[in-house]
């Protein structure tokens, strides 16, 4: 696809041989051939969004029905007869199409015609075509390969005839895998016992794996996609406490929680049978979305705008879709038609939150202190409930009640029953009463014991209610979650996305395009939960183990992460792709920990990445793997890397986000007297992903580094080069104190230059090296040693230039990368 | 700070290629390949920079250049429905018994040859009308702030895309490798509402398109200065010897990157020279400051960031972004818009005749107004001496001058109570529309690809406002 649209746009001599497309069989494909050109040249206007004549070139049946002119575009079989050919081999400019544009490649026309002559068949996008398992490859070097995922690089290489690199040397291995699989730099003592050949490289991946950390470096690269954040966004921008969920993903990844099952606690956790406190609190993952607490909005307008970011959200992060595109109107490229969006949004469109300040929704759960207290009036509670539902089902309530439901539309009934239920107590009215479904029974319930008569009842509600106001008086946190109304909110298509122009009313579904939902379940959330990651979903794995790989080799197979649709990257090992895939179902079970530790065990991953001029100029972004990864670390990683290896870093796990230290006067919102205060001991020391996250005033360093305002879901950092960056690892007090605390800790060596950079990057300096850091220390001492020269009087001259040495460690190019 | 230049993967050029592929067309394969260059424009650009006078808040039409004197003549009756025609009110006056029109608590007179009318709150502003152009007819959707402020500088109402600025970074690049491409300035100790990165952030473009933000204090631009300790020798010293050790890793591993590490390193310490030279003003003579008042000789208020613009402009600094919050007259609007605009008319007005007398103000344009602007009728209550407005989105005055906008004129007209437009309407999408047409860039082309889609300062919207070009 890309080469396509570079060869399009810059001739033929751009077309690298590094994508599929470029060599193609004589026969035309519709994928390969004929899409590009119609997305390219006609969709714009004959597309999902326009219709220009009536004409929409986005399905066959459109193709090939009946214009506005009452002519046919396409006629399978006959190209002379075809509308679309005579329009763009026209002669007339006035005529021809694109119009006002430059005319069609004849080589283009050709295809065209060539397509129409084989009856015009239609192909559906790869990424909507379920993955099978394809063979193993046969390979030159079968040697090679450790893992089976390894053939299908090795089969690429031998068509480009390239080579793999060698394996990089043991200490870059150890780093590399300590940093994808941990986010920390191994110690000198781990990266040695696997050097000297005392641990097999195989168990200390197991110890990776194993560790704490782990939960921590991977929960960091999914709150990405999860947005989250510890404020509500927009402009208030105001505090929220939502840490647990965090926390619930640092524990899915460390127990290994099956993906499939982290897919479905996450979107409908709260759906299952009995949900437990930890699936209530994944399903916050779709409570980070934005509240909006400004003065004189609209509640509605804002809940709406958090359940659209919650349909796009989930689109992208499990489909690899961009559905936003449907909002508004049929997408452009791809096969979704703007009922799909609304379709789609009738999932979510009936949770309890609705843009409250309050973030109602939420699950209290005890402070640490409370605990005992809390549960035991929580039972009491329990135990009240339970003789109110056993009153409310004796004969003379029920006779009572009847009476009520027959009354629903007195005004005198209707009155007593307050806000917003009594719209739909007026509906549940207007239903005979054989036809209420069982939410809307329920609902009754609900209303009539809060307002019979009954002494019993009412003496029952008063305990209820003293003891709700002990629970209430205990301080708790309160993590907002997702509940689902006891009624279904109408779904209706918003015209051009605008929530203020309802057009048609639509039911749940799944767009017709992809495998249909589960017709024997109700169809909710959970429902769309299970058919997200159900076999037959052709995109969930692949999207999934994509964004896996990408950690590990800097880009995706897929290289746009975030869209698998037409306009996106083609796989650029279509066959790799669909293994892991079909693999991580089958033979990991959607075990996340089992699918990495067959990634870095791969021969594939374990090359060394030093790169000749040749394979550089070749393959200059490492597409075809004949070559292992190197890129910058994320943002978190940096700061993590120095707070480590400097002996600052804080073991502590989970628990309310913390503040280290950051500049004065950052956070001066008005409406917001909340301040930032420098934590105080370990906190100040914590891993990034612990850093209080304020969507309008992010962290600076992290920002610095390319980390997102998490406002919305993203899937891709992209990382940048820029002199912001080198001003905070030199300058930043937090790295200036990392750069003390390391030299401190070298200090004690015997030679604490090459001590310093073996802390830092788990193994000693080169030769080469070593002489420059240790002229840098020499020319440093003399300047502190000099008493006319020195700046800093309170320390030894020793200290301080080892300090210099360090921070310029700290800033290596090497220390900032995995190599 | 250049998009070419300082991405970390070697990526960006093939993704460069193919996004251009896609966005620009028609362009030459040199221009795309010489990082230096940046995107070519499409047309010869009238203005090579922006400095934007954001006035956040919203400020008043009404008591500063849309003169209506019928509303005067009206003080006190109710706004008739016939003009509102049901539209959208604040959670704030939608629940107001009455809506009586406001007369202006100040006068108005014309001024220059152009005529245009000023208040005598903006005297200094008034003396530069023939060098001013006027759209009295601009409008926007949204009604609220964040939204408003949020849809102005980044094209969208829903926050996440790139500001103006990074999309002026990301196209044009920088003639000045010393300094951002991109740079904030905001009014120290000014309350209102609250400014947010994302208003000058890069949304989904490199971050290095990101607006710096310049602050008043020690630390112009956030870790500029070195630790205490370490001497400017030293660091330079620490620098070579890093610099040392990443040729030596480059050889080694073949790792092209190190380059532009190295080059980040660099960059950062010319930075260290140039940003507190830049800010330092001291070497202003004292008719600068007779220009701008006096107020500029304290670093970050409103006038030392308009003489501070004017710096960063000389230096080739692509797009100077102010925020001069507290426009935002709910009640007290007398005596608050009298404190507003004797901060911020006087250097407003300098900054102009500045750049004019250095010829800089045929490629520098400069823009004054606010996210919305106010109602006609009283928010709370009205008395002779005071009153307050609520937030209107339908219309409001905003100002331009110079990088070839057309001087002496007003565009556009508002009904006879100020509510509504009856010519020459302008969208926020138009102006921005616009503004990208004046710096050479055709707002269609200006594209970037994400997720899926070409994604634009305009949306899918914007239309060029030919009048108001020269």
């Amino acid at each position: 696809m890309m080469s396509r649209l570079l060869l399009l746009a810059a001739g033929a001599a751009l077309c690298l041989s590094l994508n599929a497309g470029c060599s193609r069989a004589p026969e035309v494909s519709f994928n390969e051939d004929i899409r590009p050109i119609l997305n390219e040249r006609c969709a714009a206007c004959h597309g999902g969004i326009r219709r220009q004549g009536d004409l929409s070139l986005l399905f066959r049946h459109e193709a090939i029905a009946e214009a506005e002119s009452g002519l046919r575009a396409v006629v399978p079989f006959k190209p002379a007869e075809s509308e679309l050919i005579r329009r763009v081999s026209h002669s007339n400019p006035e005529e021809r199409m694109p119009q006002q544009d430059a005319p069609l490649a004849p080589e283009d026309i050709t295809k065209l015609r060539k397509w129409i002559k084989n009856g015009a068949p239609w192909e559906d996008h790869w990424a909507y075509v379920a993955p099978v398992r394809p063979e193993l490859p046969k390979v030159s070097e079968s040697d090679w390969a450790q893992q089976d995922l390894d053939y299908f690089v090795m089969a690429r290489l031998d068509a480009e005839q390239l080579e793999p690199t060698t394996q990089a040397d043991c200490a870059t291995l150890v780093r590399r895998a300590t940093l994808d699989l941990t986010g920390l730099a191994p110690t000198p003592e781990h990266s040695g016992r696997v050097c000297n050949g005392d641990a097999e490289f195989e168990a200390y991946v197991d110890t990776l794996l194993a560790s704490p950390a782990f939960g921590e470096r991977w929960a960091a690269m999914w709150l990405d996609l999860a947005r989250y954040a510890d404020s509500k966004g927009y402009e208030k921008d105001i505090g929220r406490t939502i840490w647990r969920y965090r926390d619930y993903v640092i524990d899915a990844f460390n127990s290994d929680m099956p993906f499939d099952q982290f897919t479905v606690e996450q979107l409908a956790g709260d759906l299952l049978p009995d949900p437990t406190e930890s699936q209530l609190i994944a399903t916050a993952f779709h409570r980070n979305s934005m509240t909006n607490t400004e003065g004189g909005t609209d509640n509605e307008e804002f809940r709406v705008a958090a359940v659209v970011d919650r349909v796009n959200t989930t689109w992208e992060v499990w489909q690899g879709t961009s559905f936003a595109c449907v909002q508004c109107h049929g997408h452009p490229y791809d096969p979704f038609v703007h009922e799909d969006y609304y379709k789609f949004f009738a999932f979510f469109n009936s949770t309890a939150d609705r843009d409250q300040d309050d973030e109602y929704p939420t699950l209290p759960q005890f402070a640490a202190e409370h605990l005992a207290d809390g549960e035991a009036l929580e039972q009491q509670l329990s135990e009240i409930e339970a003789s109110m539902l056993e009153l409310m089902t004796e004969d003379a309530l029920v006779g009572e009640r009847q009476m009520w439901e027959t009354r629903l539309d007195e005004p005198e009934i209707i009155g007593r029953v307050g806000g917003m239920l009594q719209a739909e107590v007026k509906r549940i009215a207007a239903t005979s009463e054989t036809e209420r479904d069982q939410a809307q029974r329920w609902l009754l319930d609900y209303v009539y014991s809060g307002i019979t008569d009954d002494d019993r009842l009412i003496a029952l509600r008063e305990e209820q209610s003293k003891v709700l106001k002990q629970i209430r008086a205990l301080s708790k946190v309160e993590t907002p979650i997702m509940r689902e109304l006891p009624f279904k909110r109408r779904t209706h298509v918003f015209e051009r996305g605008n929530f203020l122009l309802k057009g048609t009313q639509v039911a749940a579904d799944v767009p017709a395009s992809l495998p249909a939902l589960d017709e024997a379940t109700p169809q909710d959330r959970l429902s769309m939960a299970n058919w997200i990651v159900s076999p037959e979903n052709p995109l969930t794995a692949r999207v999934t183990v994509n964004r896996f790989w990408a950690q590990l080799f800097g880009q995706g197979i897929v290289e746009s992460l975030e869209d698998f649709g037409t306009q996106g990257y083609a796989p650029s090992h279509p066959d790799l792709l669909d293994f892991l895939a079909v693999s991580f179902m089958e033979d990991h079970d959607w075990s996340v920990k089992s699918f990495l530790r067959s990634v870095v065990l791969s021969a594939t991953y374990q090359q060394s990445s030093d790169v000749t001029p040749e394979l550089l100029e070749r393959d200059p972004r490492n597409i075809l793997l004949a070559r292992g990864p190197r890129f910058r670390l994320s943002a978190e990683q940096i700061r993590d890397q120095a707070l480590f290896v400097s002996g600052l870093l804080s073991p502590k796990m989970y628990g309310p986000s913390v503040m280290p230290p950051q500049p004065e006067g950052l956070w001066n919102n008005p409406y917001d007297p909340s301040r930032w205060v420098a934590s105080e001991g370990d906190d100040r020391y914590r891993r990034g992903l612990y850093t209080y996250w304020r969507r309008t005033v992010p962290y600076p360093s992290m920002a610095t580094f390319d980390s997102p305002s998490r406002e919305f879901c993203v899937s891709r950092r992209v990382r940048t080069n820029t002199p912001l960056q080198a001003l905070v690892s030199l300058n930043d007090p937090v790295y200036v104190e990392a750069a003390r605390a390391l030299a401190k800790r070298a200090s004690v060596a015997d030679s604490p230059v090459d001590a310093a950079y073996t802390l830092a990057m788990g193994s000693p300096p080169e030769i080469g090296i070593r002489d420059i850091l240790q002229g840098l220390y020499e020319n440093a001492l003399t300047q502190y040693s000099d008493a006319s020269l020195a700046v800093a009087q309170d320390e030894p001259a020793e200290a301080a230039a080892l300090t210099v040495v360090a921070n310029a460690i700290l800033n290596l190019d090497a220390f900032l990368t995995k190599e | 700070m250049h998009a070419c230049h300082n991405y970390d993967q070697v990526s960006s050029r093939r993704e460069f290629l193919g996004r251009l592929g896609l966005g620009l067309g028609g362009l030459a394969l040199s221009s795309l390949v010489n990082p230096a260059a940046g995107f070519q424009t499409q047309f010869v650009p009238k203005a090579k920079r922006i400095i934007y006078l954001f006035q956040s808040g919203g400020p008043s039409q009404f008591e500063l250049f849309d003169y209506k004197p019928r509303v005067n003549a009206m003080h006190g009756q109710e706004l008739p429905e016939s003009v509102r025609r049901g539209q959208r009110l604040t959670g704030m006056t939608g629940f107001q018994n009455a809506l009586p029109l406001a007369r202006s608590h100040f006068d108005f007179a014309q001024h220059g040859e152009s005529g245009a009318w000023v208040s005598e709150l903006m005297p200094y502003t008034a003396q530069i009308a023939d060098e001013l152009c006027f759209v009295k007819s601009m409008y926007t959707e949204a009604i609220n702030h964040d939204p408003a402020i949020t849809f102005f500088l980044t094209g969208s109402q829903i926050a996440g895309r790139p500001s103006f600025g990074s999309w002026l970074s990301y196209g044009l690049g920088t003639e000045n490798q010393d300094l951002p491409a991109f740079c904030v300035l905001i009014t120290k100790n000014k309350g209102g509402q609250p400014l947010y990165a994302r208003l000058w952030g890069n949304g989904f473009l490199p971050s290095s398109h990101q607006g710096v933000q310049f602050r008043s204090g020690r630390d112009p631009v956030l870790y500029l200065n070195d630790p205490e300790g370490l001497s400017a020798d030293q660091r330079r010293m620490q620098l070579n010897r890093l610099r040392e050790l990443h040729e030596l890793k480059q050889s080694d591993s073949g790792w092209q990157q190190i380059e532009s590490r190295i080059a980040q390193y660099e960059m950062a310490y010319r930075m260290q020279t140039s940003v507190p030279e830049v800010t330092d003003l001291s070497d202003e003579p004292d008719y600068i400051f007779d220009l701008y008042g006096e107020a500029a000789r304290e670093p970050g208020t409103y006038a030392a960031n308009c003489l501070l613009a004017r710096r960063l402009a000389e230096r080739g600094v692509r797009f100077i972004q102010l925020f001069h919050q507290g426009w935002d007259h709910h009640g007290g609007l007398p005596a608050g818009i009298r404190t507003q605009s004797s901060e911020t008319d006087q250097p407003s007005a300098a900054l102009v005749q500045d750049l004019r007398q250095r010829g800089m103000l045929e490629d520098t344009l400069v823009i004054w107004g606010g996210e919305f602007g106010r109602t006609n009728y009283c928010q709370g209550r009205l008395t002779d001496e005071d009153y307050g407005r609520d937030h209107h989105p339908r219309c409001f005055t905003l100002w331009m001058a110079g990088g070839g906008v057309r001087a002496g004129f007003t565009y556009g007209e508002t009904d006879e109570l100020g509510y509504n437009i009856v010519r020459d309407p302008v969208h926020v999408h138009d102006l921005q529309a616009t503004l990208l047409h004046l710096l050479g860039i055709d707002h269609e082309r200006l594209t970037f690809r994400h997720q899926g889609r070409r994604y634009r300062l305009t949306d899918v919207h914007g239309e060029l406002m030919t009048r108001l070009v020269a």
